[in-house]
């Protein structure tokens, strides 16, 4: 059984579409990035989830129960962070990390403590005072501190230093590994790249991609740069005849260009020329990411639908 | 599907609460307290019930009625002391606390971005209404009980000619406590409602206000006396209540400050907040 399992979901505000039929499932000890620009609903997504707002239809499960809006049943097993994280400003970090604990668990400061040495935070003085990264090493106490089953983070790493970030990333790997079911929502793609197994992608309120990170990027575009024997300057690249190729970029001697499928059509053209060496940059998932976004919407609605790969 | 049991109570969260509502209620029973014994204090006194009796005089019929109509007369000891407890002073702090604490928590709350982080925690949105509203009708009669004590205090304090019906004051501060618990529950109502806290307060106030002085000009203007029934001030009409417990007019206020407050409690688990 899946940790957390959204089946269709769909949210409307009046007319305007938060998400349409996403459906996704995230196992025990997974990591799964959430990913799509602002206003694509990955928000809406995780308040769905959360029993924030009602959804207008489907249905969203949590350690296999289906979460009712407003009841907050398995909370006390779920870790939450919010994009847009506040706290009660003029209280002390730990009273307000002490008063999320006792709303639903044991309320014991140990792993607060423990915690709290290991993000280097200072937890008797008031959030209002302390710094936009500080304030995000709250948002990650009050989504860990309880030992949760379930891990919802949006935007975990915002604001904090190299160091911290990776401290954090070091943190949602260990509560995998023990377990936990972690679903990821961030603008970073390489903090994505780094530490999910598999991602989706959302587009206007729809899924349009759900697959292994390795198999997002290798879906994507595919690099080629070629350097021509003494500068020689390459004019007209016939991309009529070479087709899923784009250039990035061309300089004298140089060629740099974005390819789908494979390379034998380019290879071959430029094979006509003094070649002088050929290198074959590696395709980021923020490149593929990109793609997406190119596309033009598929007319009949596109939907990555359910299952698991 | 299993189903879970539903969260325990929120005692956290209350307890949370009444500590950052403490201060403010400390201050408004003070001054509350203080106004008791500072009327007895004049009261007391025959020279300077004849001095306050004519500057009231001096006063608009209208200042009049807002202070007490016809109970304020000499010889009318009681009828004096209870200007502490129509003060429209004393009454500003029973709507300051009764509007502003159910409104402060649930749509200050939601304001400020913090309910979004409590409603991700193990409490459903029924028990955080309920926390809202315990502190404001437990709050609210705490200080009603603080005026009555303020009555007593002053009773033990000065001396007066003519007995001083406690029994009254106690069946006054009560019925004063229920009228302004239901400003309370209208006040969580409009916090249930309205996303903004400007929202909540402007409309919980302006229900407030225009009671008030519908209230005050039907007394004062006979033409417009066909207006009083239609305010909850007149369900604590003060000749009833020294003839004793007015037990029909205390049913309707408790039953509109459940309805007020039930309504507000379902509005508030249907809608989507605005987090």
């Amino acid at each position: 059984m899946a940790a957390i399992e959204i089946e269709s979901l769909t949210k409307w505000y009046g007319r305007t579409r938060g998400v349409e039929e996403v459906t996704f499932a995230i196992e025990r000890g997974e990591i799964f990035g959430y990913l799509g620009p602002n206003g694509s609903g990955k928000t809406t997504t995780i308040r769905c989830l959360m029993g924030l707002l009602r959804p207008s239809g489907g249905a969203v499960r949590v350690l296999g129960e289906r979460v009712a809006p407003g009841r907050g049943t398995q909370h006390a097993r779920i870790g939450y962070l919010p994009g847009d994280f506040r706290i009660w400003g003029r209280a002390k970090a730990r009273r307000s990390l002490g008063l999320l604990a006792a709303l639903g668990s044991d309320g014991s400061t140990a792993r607060r403590r423990e915690l709290a040495a290991r993000l280097e935070l200072n937890l008797d003085r008031a959030v209002g005072d302390l710094s936009k990264g500080n304030r995000q090493k709250v948002a990650l106490l009050s989504a860990f501190q309880h030992r949760p089953q379930v891990l919802v983070l949006d935007e975990p790493t915002a604001g904090l230093d190299p160091l911290m970030r990776q401290a954090a990333l070091d943190l949602i790997r260990e509560t995998a590994a023990g377990g936990a079911a972690v679903l990821l929502s961030s603008h970073d793609l390489s903090e994505v790249s780094a530490v999910c197994s598999r991602a989706a992608i959302l587009r206007e309120g729809r899924l349009v991609e759900m697959a292994p990170i390795a198999q997002i990027i290798e879906q994507g575009e595919h690099r080629l740069k070629i350097w021509f024997r003494d500068g020689a300057l390459v004019r007209d690249v016939p991309l009529a005849r070479l087709p899923g190729v784009r250039i990035v970029e061309q300089e004298p001697g140089m060629l740099h260009v974005a390819y789908q499928g494979t390379a034998d059509a380019i290879l071959k053209w430029a094979a006509q020329f003094p070649v002088d060496r050929v290198a074959t940059p590696q395709t980021s998932l923020e490149e593929a990411f990109i793609q997406y976004y190119r596309r033009p919407p598929n007319a009949e609605g596109e939907t990555a639908k359910g299952g698991r790969s | 599907m299993s189903r879970a049991a539903r969260p325990p109570f929120p005692f956290a969260l209350l307890r949370f609460w009444l500590v950052r509502i403490l201060p403010a209620w400390c201050g408004i029973a003070l001054l509350i307290f203080l106004m008791q014994i500072a009327v007895s204090a004049i009261v007391h006194d025959n020279e300077k019930v004849k001095t306050m009796l004519a500057f009231i005089d001096m006063l608009p019929s209208i200042v009049k009625s807002a202070l007490g109509g016809e109970m304020l007369r000499m010889g009318n000891t009681a009828g004096l002391i209870a200007i502490g407890y129509n003060h429209p002073f004393v009454l500003f702090l029973f709507m300051l606390y009764a509007v502003g604490t159910p409104t402060g928590l649930l749509a200050g709350e939601v304001q400020r971005g913090t309910m979004e982080l409590i409603l991700s925690r193990s409490v459903t949105k029924t028990q955080v209404y309920l926390c809202a509203g315990i502190l404001t009708l437990v709050g609210m009669f705490a200080l009603v009980l603080v005026m009555f004590l303020g009555t007593v205090a002053a009773v033990n304090i000065f001396t007066f000619k003519d007995r001083v019906p406690l029994d009254v004051f106690f069946r006054i501060a009560i019925n004063g406590g229920l009228l302004a618990s239901t400003f309370g529950a209208f006040a969580l109502l409009c916090a249930g409602t309205f996303g903004r806290l400007y929202a909540a307060v402007s409309v919980a106030v302006a229900f407030l206000v225009v009671n008030y002085f519908v209230a005050i000009i039907s007394n004062w203007w006979p033409r417009m006396a066909f207006l009083k029934p239609v305010t909850l001030f007149y369900l604590i009409d003060s000749s009833n209540l020294w003839a004793g417990w007015p037990l029909r007019n205390m049913g309707i206020l408790l039953a509109i400050l459940l309805a007020a407050a039930g309504l507000g409690a379902v509005i508030w688990h249907r809608r989507d907040l605005p987090l």
